[in-house]
């Protein structure tokens, strides 16, 4: 019986790797590659360093396919590796300053600023809007960025993983109602940090 | 809902994490209470505001995932190789097509099984028959059995073996009993004799068995009584049916030799004989 790729879930997935469907980890990463790098790129905020981890996350999912139960999410068990992972290079790179959003994302001359990569997230908005959207992406990028390691790890998690709150709990280890406390810290946060726009963003709907 | 219970609930509302029942108190609650309508205003605000947009992986990232998951395949040790393959066999193995033709390959082969073991295919039969059917007869003579061998079922009931055995055994028991032979032989050979219906010769037997006493004294005099009957009726022995218990008391063959002589007097019509054994 044939299966839409998109109808089959995560652990049937996995449980094919397993059993040696190399289709089943090409549809896996296809579904996980990109939120796995945006989570990392936010994280580290450097386009090498995530595109790093990003590999590394699914080799040792390969890696380690014969453990993973099929019990377990299989998005929790991805994220708790990437979680580590940039935990692991945060800690390596502490003695460096972190790059900004004005810095470049890359080692080239010349590369994009997370900033810019972030303004061209939209191009199909108007000049007017594109220039306000692109002050607004670059204030949220900033606001996010300077959101405690716990905080903006939650955040990132919830926005950009979309996992539910029990799954960030298991992810990173603190109950569940520490983990919407900090939620909700960086969210006040954020709207301290945005406020100017909530108008613009009521506007738009 | 209350607004401390809205509170810890506000978020699991802003990402709909709330099952029906809660998330439907909890829009009760925002759409009465000025308070809590800020709260959950100002948040989905913020939400909708700093949506961080999804930025695109480097080209290629896809592919070099791919590329170093074959590689790590190919350089995978021995030991997980074996444990993949044994996980993908079981999932096959677990598949329930498998089990229901395994089933059938059972039920199958179960059956083959049955079928081959009827005898057609074997180069010789050995058959034991017990008991054959009665013959042609007015009454049912009943035989006293010796607790240790088979006796005829019926009245003439010749034992059950092959022509030449018979022959011998017939041979041996027309042969009077050697000198030295012990009763034991004579008893048999006498037996031989009455289920080959040689009643006279066995009657005379089973009476010398009888007269020299011993173990199967008993037995014998009751089948030179049975003997008598069987070859000359109930009128010539029912005296010698009547003897045994008196001198064989407190034995099997008395008993029965009771009740045959009470059974033949009933036969020869009279009663007070018959009701006196």
């Amino acid at each position: 019986m044939a299966v839409a790729e998109g109808d089959v879930t995560d652990e049937t997935l996995m449980v094919l790797y397993q059993r040696g469907d190399r289709r089943a980890f090409g549809a896996l990463v296809k579904r996980h590659h990109r939120p796995v790098y945006n989570f990392a790129l936010r994280q580290l905020r450097s386009t090498e360093s995530a595109e790093e981890v990003a590999q590394e996350v699914f080799l040792r999912v390969v890696q380690n396919a014969s453990e993973f139960k099929h019990e377990a999410r299989f998005s929790t068990w991805l994220y708790t590796i990437a979680r580590n992972l940039c935990v692991d290079q945060l800690r390596r790179a502490a003695h460096r300053r972190h790059p900004s959003l004005d810095q470049p994302l890359g080692p080239a001359e010349g590369a994009h600023t997370l900033g810019d990569s972030v303004a061209d997230a939209r191009p199909e908005v108007s000049a007017e809007r594109a220039l306000v959207s692109t002050q607004m992406l670059a204030i949220v990028s900033r606001a996010v960025e300077a959101l405690p390691d716990e905080q903006r790890e939650v955040f990132l998690l919830r926005e950009v993983a979309n996992l539910p709150f029990k799954d960030i709990a298991e992810v990173t280890g603190v109950a569940e109602n520490t983990v919407k406390s900090r939620m909700r810290y960086a969210l006040d946060r954020l709207r301290a940090a945005l406020s100017e726009f909530e108008e613009y963003a009521r506007a738009l709907r | 809902m209350d607004c401390e219970r809205f509170d810890r609930v506000v978020l699991d509302l802003l990402y709909d994490e709330l099952d029906e029942l809660t998330g439907a108190a909890a829009r009760r609650h925002v759409d009465g209470c000025a308070r809590c309508r800020n709260i959950a205003s100002g948040l989905r605000a913020t939400r909708e505001v700093g949506a961080l947009p999804s930025i695109d992986p480097p080209e290629g990232l896809e592919l070099r995932i791919l590329e170093a998951e074959r590689r790590i395949r190919e350089r995978l040790p021995l030991r997980q190789r074996v444990g993949r393959a044994v996980s993908v066999l079981a999932g096959y193995a677990m598949r329930p097509q498998l089990a229901m033709a395994a089933l059938l390959f059972l039920v199958i082969g179960s059956s083959l099984v049955f079928l081959r073991a009827r005898p057609g295919d074997r180069e010789s039969v050995l058959v034991t028959e017990r008991g054959v059917p009665e013959l042609d007869s007015d009454s049912v003579t009943i035989v006293p059995m010796s607790p240790d061998r088979e006796a005829p079922a019926a009245h003439g009931a010749p034992p059950l073996a092959s022509a030449e055995t018979r022959e011998k055994s017939l041979a041996a028991a027309s042969a009077a009993p050697a000198e030295g032979e012990d009763r034991q032989s004579a008893y048999e050979s006498a037996m031989v004799l009455f289920r080959d219906r040689r009643y006279d010769e066995a009657r005379q037997q089973f009476e010398a068995v009888a007269q020299k006493g011993g173990a199967e004294a008993a037995e014998a005099a009751l089948y030179a009584a049975q003997s008598e009957k069987n070859s000359n009726g109930c009128s010539a022995a029912a005296t010698l049916f009547d003897q045994v218990p008196s001198r064989f008391q407190e034995t099997r063959a008395g008993y029965e030799a009771t009740w045959q002589a009470a059974a033949c007097y009933e036969s020869l019509g009279a009663p007070e004989h018959a009701r006196r054994s």
